[in-house]
């Protein structure tokens, strides 16, 4: 096994351009500060990143805090009923404007000097206009930072490029498979409470590799569920299902599917019966047979909808969940977890996939505490002064041609067991952190 | 009755949270707040009517406001507010 050098991070990116197509990825890129900074630069400065969903600020005054990269950012419902997001920083001293993650105010007001903005971010009121800045302090060259947003069913994406492509090229046809987790029914898809948030020691990128489509380790790390009845799959079929990605664009998804479950299993049968509604027939007939749709948008954020079952044995109930990997140094993170729930649905149907999506995923969720276990334990090692000479394998799959009749777009590769996604993912991941500005 | 503080101009002395009047449920008083503000609100009777008062404690200010007042106020743009504040932030 060739070792890629320690030293360099623009050697080891180029040791990756050539390595990621012939299947191999070195173990450095979990945990590095050279690879982390370049990061933050070069992919999150460049990249749409996911701020919020709609949801979360249905009404005017209401406002969330997120981040892109180190930079924190308002997302806010304006007194018009419109979107704005702004940086979270006064621009009289730079002082933090807005302290709460969520919270409804027509106004910011800077608990430093006081100045005042609108929630759209303009500079509105400053103390001692008259007796201080003698009324000259032109007020409309001061108001909040703002931040290019577009939405997408619902999802509020915003950059920090100027140049940045549109998010419809951006997506580049991974809509099709986004619909799945979006458009649940009439109405669309809405967040069901406040999202679940904690720190780890994790770097954000093995998350969204095993986001993009990680079947592989469902059975082993996720044993018990299997094993006590929580979740619909066996190891003997485990392995049957779809792996799609958007060549270029690092968009993945991993639709696992089990023989003999119904059509849309673990949904309330009067929200399939509207489904056809939102989806079109292609649509339908990718998701009918999808037990697990497991996907993610370069580069961070995260989807998964599968049927989980409340009390072992019993019929699984179909749970939504959105994450975002938001990284915050080489090998940590803040994780973000919302549960998505269909607008149209009855009140027990949400309340019933809000308690698989918290019996399996959040913080103390069955499956999330499995996969941080290994996530956290194998960023540590990536740091490593052995490890971090190695590379690993990522060859699954490497010799499989693409499907030529399924009916999603992209390249699309059977079974849900493979590591296409991943060489998508990280091949993309590659081109951003090369790219000179 | 209280005549309105002007902000900036001579201030009630700021009560304590124990003397907040306690009406009946429909009376208050009531919280508003965000991260920026907290005002309390209640209903303030007069020997022929009512006003609405709404005080801030951090600031020391109250305000009483009459129907016709509420009703103008029901109508009033969002801008309103934003000229009110751009002509006295509180400081």
């Amino acid at each position: 096994m060739s070792s890629p050098p320690a030293g360099d991070v623009q050697r080891l990116l180029e040791t990756m351009q050539v390595g990621v197509p012939e299947g191999r990825v070195p173990a450095r890129i979990f945990n590095d500060q050279a690879v982390y900074e370049r990061e933050r630069e070069r992919v999150f400065g460049r990249v749409w990143c996911f701020l919020a969903h709609e949801s979360e600020v249905p009404k005017p005054g209401d406002y969330v805090t997120r981040y892109i990269a180190d930079n924190n950012v308002i997302v806010a419902r304006t007194e018009r009923g419109d979107l704005k997001a702004s940086l979270n920083m006064c621009r009289h001293r730079g002082n933090m404007m807005c302290k709460s993650e969520m919270g409804n105010s027509s106004h910011f007001r800077c608990s430093y000097h006081g100045w005042v903005y609108k929630n759209s971010g303009e500079l509105i009121g400053v103390p001692y206009f008259k007796e201080g800045y003698e009324s000259k302090l032109d007020r409309k060259q001061w108001g909040l930072v703002p931040v290019r947003t577009e939405t997408y069913a619902g999802l509020v994406f915003g950059t920090l490029d100027p140049d940045a492509e549109p998010l419809e090229e951006y997506l580049g046809g991974f809509q099709f498979y986004l619909d799945i987790y979006l458009k649940q029914g009439p109405g669309g898809s809405v967040v069901h409470g406040p999202p679940d948030h904690w720190v780890a020691e994790t770097d954000w990128k093995i998350c969204v590799e095993n986001f993009s489509g990680d079947g592989y380790h469902t059975p082993v790390a996720h044993q018990f569920g299997f094993h006590l009845g929580y979740f619909p799959s066996s190891g003997a079929t485990h392995s049957q299902g779809w792996a799609a990605h958007i060549p270029g664009k690092g968009h993945g998804i991993g639709l696992g599917h089990t023989p003999g479950m119904p059509p849309f299993a673990g949904y309330p049968p009067e929200l399939v019966a509207q489904m056809g509604e939102t989806l079109s027939p292609a649509q339908m007939e990718v998701f009918s047979k999808t037990r697990t749709a497991v996907g993610s948008v370069f580069p961070n954020l995260s989807f998964l909808i599968q049927p989980f079952s409340l009390v072992p044995g019993e019929p699984g109930v179909r749970f939504c969940t959105m994450r975002l990997y938001h990284p915050t140094g080489p090998g940590r993170m803040e994780m973000w977890s919302w549960c998505l729930v269909p607008a149209a649905a009855s009140d027990e149907y949400k309340e019933a996939a809000y308690k698989a999506y918290t019996l399996a995923f959040g913080q103390a969720g069955m499956f999330e505490q499995d996969d941080f276990e290994n996530w956290t334990r194998l960023t540590r090692v990536a740091g490593s002064s052995v490890a971090k000479h190695l590379e690993f394998p990522y060859v699954m799959g490497i010799e499989r041609e693409p499907l030529s009749d399924f009916p999603g777009p992209g390249h699309v590769v059977s079974p849900y067991v493979t590591d296409t996604n991943f060489r998508g993912l990280w091949g993309t991941y590659t081109d951003y952190m090369l790219k000179e500005s | 009755m209280e005549p309105p503080a002007t902000p900036g101009a001579s201030r009630p002395p700021t009560p304590s949270a124990a003397e907040v009047p306690q009406g009946t449920d429909n009376d208050g008083p009531i919280v508003v707040a965000n991260e920026f503000a907290d005002v309390v609100v209640r209903k303030a009777h007069t020997r022929n009517g009512v006003r609405l008062e709404i005080w801030s404690p951090r600031r020391g200010t109250v305000i009483h406001l009459d129907a016709v007042a509420l009703d103008c106020l029901s109508y009033q743009e969002p801008e309103l507010i934003t000229e009110l504040l751009a002509r006295t932030p509180g400081a």
